[in-house]
């Protein structure tokens, strides 16, 4: 079953965090989330601090270019 | 009265149970009210009806089984009426469609129904201010239930609004719904965060229906649970779809929004923990459907006890 809908428009600021967390910055999300991954039965704050800081600056660069 | 007073006092959100009368207040109702109105009126309001149609369409393969033909039913939090346009006119001539949202109520217009329908505007939890007691043959309820503050109140009221021998037959979320999304925001918040907050709703569980249902009284109980999977692009289409349907969080109380670098972890780590192989992420809908009756002479009753003629031992 799929859903009809889900549209992917460029215009909203969420719209655009969207798209680049799962598009643009895909291997840094997928870095960040196999830390998690590994750990996940036991997260405490900042477990995965690097993974994030390396999403997290592929999303700021992505998009303050837009 | 004092229920009603409770209620006037805990609709602004902030303050839930400040005096803490009549029952736990979860729900924020009336934000629930905006949210469904809201959606109804969006222009892709019928894109998202595929959960609901999809349960509508299990629920009457439940009612079908009934053999029984009805003058009226009571479709209750009816949304757009997803259950009443499946009803055959053969099965009940007219439906009451009861919801608090106006505009859900009315989205669709009648000719898109095979019955006779009757719309009322008014709060599912307050039944038996819209209908008299012993007035309906039967009650249903497709996905509506799950926002309702007071489920043990308001299956009281829905037995006491059906005549004896009458049929309530619901579906509502429960348990393990969007357990993806609960679980990956709340590891995106602990770990970036340090702690979690509430987004998803607290589901009721199997067990807890079929405990509420005899406890409201129901008869002939026959309680199961399915569930509806879809797929989706990513979480965003996930929590866009969501939103369409109405159905974002209307929790009470202080209500924090999540921050963007938070939602971006939860994203990834929803892909992580949960996602299929083709990349694109699943979302689990389980639904719990009840069946009752409101008890009357006519039923069929369980033997006193000791009148049994042949022992167990010679049928085993």
């Amino acid at each position: 079953m799929n859903p009809p809908s889900a549209t992917t428009t460029t215009q909203r600021p969420l719209a655009r965090l969207a798209f680049h967390s799962t598009a643009t910055c895909s291997a840094h999300a997928t870095g960040y989330g196999k830390c998690i991954l590994a750990t996940y039965t036991d997260v405490s704050k900042d477990a995965c601090k690097e993974e994030f800081a390396r999403f997290a600056k592929c999303l700021r660069d992505a998009m303050g270019r837009k | 009265m004092l229920r009603s007073l409770a209620r006037l006092a805990a609709v602004p959100s902030g303050s839930p149970n400040p005096s803490t009368l009549g029952p736990f207040q979860v729900f924020d109702r009336n934000a629930k009210r905006l949210q469904k109105d809201r959606a109804a009126l969006r222009e892709g309001s019928r894109t998202v009806d595929y959960v609901r149609d999809e349960v509508a369409d299990r629920m009457m393969e439940r009612f079908m089984d009934i053999k029984r033909t009805f003058g009226t039913v009571l479709d209750l939090g009816s949304g757009s009426g997803h259950f009443t346009k499946l009803l055959e006119p053969e099965r009940a001539k007219k439906v009451i469609m009861i919801d608090s949202s106006e505009m859900a109520l009315h989205r669709d217009p009648d000719s898109e129904f095979e019955v006779q329908v009757e719309r009322i505007h008014g709060d599912e939890e307050n039944l038996l201010q819209i209908v008299e007691p012993n007035s309906q043959e039967a009650v249903v309820s497709c996905l509506s239930l799950h926002w309702v503050n007071d489920l043990p109140g308001t299956l009281v009221q829905i037995r006491e609004a059906l005549k004896p021998d009458g049929l309530f037959l619901g579906a509502m979320f429960g348990g393990d719904t969007l357990f993806e999304l609960r679980t990956a925001l709340q590891l995106a918040e602990q770990e970036r965060e340090g702690g979690i907050a509430p987004h998803v709703s607290p589901m009721a569980q199997t067990r807890d229906i079929s405990n509420l249902m005899g406890r409201a009284g129901f008869s002939l109980l026959t309680v199961d649970v399915d569930e509806v999977n879809v797929a989706y692009p990513d979480m965003w289409a996930l929590m866009d779809d969501l939103g369409a349907m109405g159905e974002g969080n209307a929790l009470l109380g202080p209500r924090r929004a999540l921050r963007r670098d938070t939602l971006a972890a939860a994203s990834a780590i929803y892909s992580a923990l949960h996602g299929n192989e083709d990349g694109s992420v699943p979302a689990t809908f389980q639904v719990i459907y009840m069946i009752g009756w409101k008890p009357a002479p006519t039923q069929p009753q369980p033997l006193e006890r000791g009148t049994g003629k042949v022992p167990l031992g010679d049928v085993l």
